[in-house]
Formats: C-alpha cells, structure tokens, sequence
C-alpha cells in the first residue's frame, strides 16, 4: 500500500503525490474514461456518481455529479486545457455548492517509475469561503465507515 | 507604532500588511485608547490544517479505490480481455 503524500506549496497550491502499482497508460485511462472514474473518484461512504461526462481533448467539458443517497448532493463542472497521453493533464474545475466556487486550476502528471507511476498533482489552494462550503458537503463525514467498508469488501 | 519601529518601512506600509494578516485570520487587533494592540490568532491556520486533513483524508480514500480499480484492468489485460 502506498502513501499519498499532501502538501502545500506557497501560499495558494496544494500538491498531492500518490504511488500506484500500475502503468501510466492505465493510471491516465482511470482518469479519463468515465465507466472508471465512476468506480473510485466517489469520497464518502455512501456517495455514487450517477452522471460522469468527461470529454478528454483540449476543451473537452467535464461535469461529475454526485449523490450521497440521502437525498443530498452537489456536481462540479469544468473544462480540459491540455492532454498529453498518457502523461499530463491540464483542466480547470469547480463545484457548485451551489453557487460555482473560484476556478481551480489542477496540472496531473503521470511519470513512470520502477513500481508503475508516480503521479503529482497540482491544484489551487481554495480561499477560506470555499474551503468551507467544501466542508459543510459532508466530505469529512462516513471517512471512518468507508475504510470498514473497504475492509469488507477487499 | 512600535511594531514599525525595528522595520524600514513606513508605519501606514505596516498598518496595511498588518490588515492583510488580520484579514486572514493570523493576528487580532483591539483598541486601547491610541493604541492598536495585535495579538497572534491561529484561528487562520487551524481552519487550513482542518481542510486539508479533511481533502487528504477524502482523496487517500480514493486512490485507495484506485489502486482496485488498477488491479481489476491489470487483471483483464493480462488475460487477454478488453479491460
């Protein structure tokens, strides 16, 4: 299992880098093709993403939708900049929670290393407004029960 | 005024980044007679640690339904199938 490091950069990135046992091809396609993202880009327990639109060319739309089951959700839109397959993307996103949060600007790279890939991830650090609306989702809560799940079902 | 002082800034330049860090949380002011006393807050920079351990704990979960979804296309493509 390997560890996913999260760590600020300056005052306004977040850079997040994750080891997978698998080739960059593989890593790209699971964040590119739909029938995939729908299977792991989920948070909480209980949450699904029941409509994934993810056009992958330079401005390709990109809309996830996701629903915690209970009745509540939010979705978030944005547009790709730049691909180089099966090593880099470039796109821009926000939520809508409801009202569309300040853009965010997120580079992917996916190096390969002698364990699969290494992939870097670059994004805009959200102001406090944001960071809060992202808060009040529900994104921190049902953590502990996903990881029993994933237990169970693993 | 005397926060100015060890600066070679002008005392309205140190008023203004002092109104930035207030801004963000990071100090406090209050009034007593002339005086702006500042105090250092950590209000700012517990509300960031709180987020991100909230995002790394959100995106760990992730990945971690990652590195199956992975092992399930590893698993086709080595079988021959269409992953």
């Amino acid at each position: 299992m390997s560890k996913m490091v999260l760590t600020t950069e300056g005052d306004r990135h977040v850079v997040v880098t994750r080891q997978f046992a698998a080739s960059p091809e593989l890593v790209y396609r699971a964040h590119t093709e739909p029938a995939l993202i729908q299977k792991w880009l989920l948070g909480p327990d209980g949450w699904t993403m029941p409509v994934c639109i993810n056009e992958a060319k330079p401005g390709g739309r990109i809309r996830y939708e996701w629903q915690d089951g209970k009745g509540s959700g939010f979705h978030l839109t944005g547009e790709y900049v730049e691909l180089v397959p099966f090593s880099k993307i470039v796109h821009v996103e926000r939520m809508h929670l409801p009202d569309p949060t300040p853009d965010n600007h997120v580079e992917t790279r996916f190096d390969a290393d002698a364990r699969g890939t290494l992939m870097t991830m670059r994004m805009t650090l959200p102001n406090a407004q944001t960071r809060t609306a992202m808060l009040a989702t529900g994104m921190e809560h049902g953590m502990e029960a996903s990881y029993v799940r994933l237990e169970k079902i693993f | 005024m005397e926060l100015a002082d060890p600066f070679e800034m002008t005392q309205p330049a140190v008023s203004r980044h002092l109104k930035v860090l207030e801004g963000a949380g990071l100090i406090t002011r209050r009034v007593d007679g002339a005086k702006r006393p500042c105090r250092l807050d950590n209000r700012g920079i517990k509300a960031i640690e709180q987020w991100l351990a909230v995002m790394h704990k959100a995106l760990a979960r992730n990945y971690d339904r990652l590195d199956n979804v992975l092992a399930d296309l590893q698993r086709a493509t080595s079988k021959g199938e269409p992953p």
